[in-house]
């Protein structure tokens, strides 16, 4: 019976009877209706359709109907008429890899048991489909078909067949403008980056049509045009036309409008800058070719948080609640107008700096470094300044450094700024076995970076070492048959805690046995000891800029020597002293992660400088020189007798005793490293390390000590007489100069860097390099291309507890000193230094 | 083979509760929070475990581990509202975020919570002969939170940075008015106005002298019988001096 809205009439519900094909129990069903028997409901009406819309949402029927058998005065019977829809018994594809199958089943819910809704069929299909399209196969086509399952029980199974095919790639062929006369369809073409036309020389960027990117292109078209001031351009029609099975082509039609310029720029509500000063920095000009995009971009740039423009102009120098608008005065023939308005707003001063999450390290240690201070003007580089500093203290996880603006306060021109840290571990414990320089070498080293000095004595402080002062403390044993070495080192970064003058002191001790060739075994009566002592103040500079620092050092090593006669030394018993001043210069703007920086230099250049003792010890060095040569040449003639070769030799170990009783020499190094990111997180990092040895006396020769051993890994397994080991991978260590070392080197590196994970537990890169380096040992040989080449792979892992481990292979292409063959590859194991 | 071991390794839980509770009364407490910890979960809803439960907490305040302590006795406190017990370990879990409170000069987190802890406790029990206590260790962890904020204050003046130091001491008075640090306090607030005026550059230098002045006489004003006045003083009568000369040239 057919029954109008307008005569809706309020029945009672007296029963309700399920009927149809269905498997739920009818109880269920008229709960899920939400009808029940007595309620008194208008027919036709609200609550039928709502009773059919909630069980069509269940998901689980078709061919919902709800009717009224019959009704008895106001008494109403109903019926509910519905069957189950059918439920997936078997899926079959057709068309799709066998790998791919299951990540499809996966992401379309397709497995067996699940509802046969319209809806899945069409969300299957669409999902392929755009899938497909994606990767360049645009004629995908999908189908499905159910097959219902012969079966005996009541509840409807089928059979799904879903076909998928793909046909062929489709690229395109051409990319046709209509309309452009300014811009040249090679032009616009550019300007779409991510539709291209196809194209056998480009690979990276392969020529397929994906919907959504071609409309992105289309607004980078218009972008284009706005960046040559058609601010009126449009597209007026994009058209697809398929050519064949494997090819399409676009039309594009555009209408370019007129060419804009820019007219008058007035700058308004500017009272702390000049409107001189912001045209300077706004380089716009009246009569510019209008572009919307660069004006956006000078006014504020939004892909770089330190872009040079003028929000940020504000921004640095307090105007935290500063606003700048572009609005459009006028646009008569083609010539815009524009008002800069700025609301400046009123300078805001940093109020309270707070810092939590110190657990371990002393507020003082902190709050020295923060530049952002109460009271004064707001600063965005100073925040992120401060952030990047106290991340290369090395106290903080890098990556969690946080800093909160508060309270912030538009009326009286505050803001407080709380900087929340989590501390790292910073303490290393190094307990190392290794075989190496002919034996087992035991090494244990402690290094505590954040120490407290002035807790010691207190026994609450242990927990296990007192820290929190941010000193460094670094004890080292190492020890092997042949050597041992004890180090002590101390570091204080704020010296009194006024200035940030940095104190260190070092001391220590080293033994050396020499190599009994008959047992095999270190011979205790032949030793060489050396004892040193060095005292160190840097000093941060704020002039030229406040990356600098300045550092001087005072050391004093004694060398003694007990019958202990190898090519090194010409004396066998004996001693030196090495005093020296050692000045250096750094410059250290390193960011972020100190373990893996992403931008910024870092170099140093020092100088190590004896007295020039020749000078006035009024001792005749020309002499002894010509002594020397002439005992040289008769030790030299075997034909003479042995006693006079013996005294020859004699005398020429007193003459070397007395040349190096006191060390005379300077040395000058230069190292810098130089990063810079590149696409993705890939870093660049390239470097140059020179190092130059010499003597103020000719006569008097240049020492045996200090001296470059280049080649390996360049780690110093002894510093027994100054020597610098400096790494170059891809040959073997200290190969690369002479046995004496050499007195001038040159080293240049070039190295990629990918960051695999830089989470706090670890942080994991991998590298590649090239490098090249040679150690020479005179000006006269010196030739700086003349380098030993390398190249090669690495990784580096750094941990908290155990500083950086790595392993390098590198591959030498050039021969060690006097072979001929190339020396291959190398493999190098890092331990806490980096390259 | 003593008591412990076996008990350690016995099956029998009313022995293990036996002998816990034998070693938590002779002071044995590690020991017993071993026993403890292995029965709990047996014991769990029976009428013993308000008991057992309370024992492992304070086994745990006394063995030092307060973090453990301050959890098992707040559990305590919401699982058995009707204790008799509950009032002391109310106390004992505010007393456990006191125990965790670090040297002033680091991280304060716990500080906050041990006050929130705290106060809560005294305004719940305020009758409690424990509110003497309580109240005491508001006022040391209150003290910590003022003597934080003056040193970070002080610690400006100390690094020459004067301009920050009286900001930073002027919040410290806005945020502590009471504080018994008050008197340094204002001391280093004219000291680092002296400092910056006597180092600044020459057409602001009047203006700082004078803020100098006016700064000690507020400080002179307060404590008139401070040890910091002669030091204070010193610097005064070269502040008069310096802004003498600006008086004759004019």
């Amino acid at each position: 019976q057919e029954l109008s809205y307008e005569n809706s009439k309020e029945y009672t519900i007296a029963d309700i009877k399920v009927v149809g094909n269905t498997s739920f129990s009818e109880q269920t069903i008229i709960t899920f209706s939400k009808l029940k028997k007595g309620d008194e409901i208008l027919i036709p009406g609200e609550e039928i359709s709502n009773a059919i819309k909630k069980l069509w949402k269940t998901n689980l029927f078709s061919d919902i109907e709800v009717y009224i058998s019959k009704t008895e005065g106001d008494a109403a019977y109903l019926e509910i008429r519905l069957s189950d829809l059918p439920t997936l018994n078997e899926l079959k594809i057709v068309g799709v890899k066998k790998g791919k199958q299951e990540a499809l089943i996966k992401e379309n819910k397709l497995q067996e048991g699940v509802k046969i809704t319209e809806n899945l069929i069409t969300t299957t299909k669409n999902y392929i489909q755009n899938k497909n399209r994606k990767a360049g196969f645009l004629n995908t086509k999908v189908n499905i078909n159910t097959i219902p399952v012969v079966d005996s029980l009541d509840n409807a199974k089928v059979n799904m067949v879903l076909t998928v095919d793909r046909g062929e790639k489709v690229k395109i062929d051409e990319i046709n403008f209509e309309g452009n006369t300014v811009l040249s369809d090679k032009k616009l073409r550019k300007a779409m980056k991510n539709t291209k036309q196809k194209n056998i020389i480009r690979i990276l960027k392969r020529s397929k049509y994906i919907e959504a990117n071609f409309k992105e292109d289309l607004v980078s078209v218009i972008d284009k045009y706005k960046e040559n001031g058609y601010r009126d351009a449009r597209i007026i029609s994009d058209t697809l036309i398929k050519k064949n099975a494997k090819t399409i082509s676009l039309n594009i039609k555009v209408e370019e409008g007129d060419k804009y310029t820019f007219g008058d720029i007035e700058f308004i509500g500017n009272t702390v800058y000049t409107d001189d000063y912001l045209r300077r920095k706004l380089r716009i000009e009246k009569g510019d070719t209008y572009n919307g995009v660069l004006l956006e971009k000078r006014i504020a740039d939004n892909t770089s948080p330190d872009a040079d423009d003028i929000t940020n102009l504000y921004q640095d120098h307090g105007y935290l609640f500063s606003t700048i608008n572009p609005v459009e005065v006028s646009a008569d023939e083609n010539v815009i107008d524009m008002e800069i308005r700025i609301s400046e707003g009123k300078p805001t001063y940093f109020n309270k700096i707070s810092v939590v999450g110190n657990e371990k390290t002393n507020d003082h240690v902190i709050y020295r470094e923060i530049r952002t201070r109460p009271g004064e003007l707001y600063s965005k580089s100073n925040v992120v300044r401060t952030v990047r500093e106290l991340s290369q203290l090395g106290f903080f996880d890098a990556e969690q450094i946080d800093p909160q603006f508060k309270n912030a306060n538009p009326d009286e021109g505050t803001i407080d700024i709380e900087y929340g840290v989590v501390e790292s571990g910073s303490s290393q414990i190094e307990l190392q076995g290794g075989y190496g320089g002919g034996g087992f070498i035991g090494t244990l080293g402690l290094s505590f970076n954040n120490f407290s000095l002035k807790d010691i004595f207190k026994k609450d402080a242990y927990r296990p070492i007192p820290t929190g002062d941010g000193q460094k403390l670094a004890l080292r044993l190492q020890a092997s048959r042949f050597y041992q070495t004890y180090s002590f080192q101390f570091t204080e970064p704020w010296m009194g805690g006024k200035k940030p003058v940095q104190f260190s002191t070092s001391l220590s001790h080293t033994k050396q046995f020499l190599y009994d060739a008959t047992t095999g075994n270190a011979d205790k009566d032949r030793r060489f000891n050396i004892t040193g002592l060095t005292l160190g103040l840097a000093k941060r500079l704020s002039v030229p800029d406040d990356y600098f620092t300045l550092s001087q050092a005072l050391s004093f090593q004694h060398y003694d020597l007990k019958n202990y006669n190898t090519g090194l030394f010409t004396f066998g018993d004996g001693s030196s002293n090495n005093l020296a001043y050692t000045i250096g210069l750094s410059r250290n703007n390193t960011f972020n992660d100190p373990v893996f920086p992403t931008g910024g230099s870092n170099f140093s250049i020092t100088a190590k400088l004896s007295l020039p003792y020749s000078l006035f010890n009024g001792t005749d060095y020309e002499a002894l020189a010509e002594e020397r040569d002439a005992n040289e040449a008769l030790y030299a003639d075997t034909t003479n007798d042995s006693d006079v070769r013996a005294a020859a030799s004699n005398r020429i170990s007193e003459i070397d005793q007395e040349r190096f009783k006191w060390l005379e020499f300077y040395k000058i190094k230069f190292k810098g490293d130089w990063y810079t990111k590149l696409v993705d997180k890939f870093v660049f990092k390239s470097s140059l390390e020179l190092g130059y040895l010499g003597a103020y006396n000719q006569d008097r020769g240049v020492i045996p000590f200090e001296r470059f051993f280049l080649g390996g890994d360049g780690l110093g397994t002894y510093s027994l007489d100054g020597r610098e080991a400096i790494a170059l991978r891809g040959y073997p260590n200290q190969a690369l100069s002479d046995n004496d070392g050499g007195t001038i080197f040159n080293k240049f590196s070039l190295e990629l860097r990918y960051p695999i994970t830089l989470k706090q537990s670890a942080k994991i890169y991998a590298l590649g390099f090239l490098e090249g380096g040679a150690s020479y040992n005179s000006f006269k040989d010196y030739n700086p291309f003349n380098l030993k080449r390398s190249a090669g792979l690495g990784v580096r892992i750094f941990m908290p507890a155990f500083g950086l481990l790595g392993i390098d292979f590198g591959h030498g292409f050039d021969p060690l000193p006097g072979g001929t063959v190339k020396n291959g590859w190398e493999t190098h194991f890092i331990i806490g230094q980096q390259f | 083979c003593n008591e412990y071991q076996k008990a350690l390794k016995s099956e029998d839980i009313a022995a293990k509760y036996k002998v816990g509770e034998e070693l938590y009364n002779a002071g044995k407490f590690s020991k017993a929070n071993r026993l403890f910890e292995q029965i709990i979960p047996q014991y769990r809803g029976k009428p013993q475990a308000e008991r057992l439960m309370f024992l492992n907490a304070d086994a745990s305040y006394q063995t030092g581990e307060f973090y453990v302590a301050g959890y098992h006795f707040e559990r305590f406190v919401s699982a058995y509202p009707k204790s008799s017990k509950r009032e002391e370990a109310t106390f004992k879990a505010a007393k456990s975020y006191y125990q965790l409170s670090p040297v002033y000069s680091k991280d304060q987190e716990d500080t906050y919570t041990a006050l929130e802890k705290l106060q809560n406790f005294i305004n719940v029990y305020p009758e409690s002969t424990d509110v003497t206590e309580a109240n005491a260790l508001v006022k040391e962890l209150s003290f910590k939170l003022e003597k934080k904020a003056f040193e970070t204050a002080k610690q400006y003046n100390r690094i020459s940075d004067y301009k920050a130091s009286i900001s930073a001491i002027d919040n410290f008075i806005i945020d502590f008015p009471g504080s018994s640090l008050r008197e340094e306090a204002l001391y280093i607030k004219f000291d680092s106005a002296y400092q910056l005026a006597v180092r600044s550059v020459e057409f602001k230098k009047k203006a700082r002298l004078e803020a100098a002045e006016a700064y000690y006489n507020a400080f002179k004003k307060a404590y008139a019988s401070s040890t910091f006045l002669e030091d204070a003083t010193t610097k005064y009568e070269d502040t008069l001096e310096q802004l003498e000369q600006y008086n004759t040239k004019s």
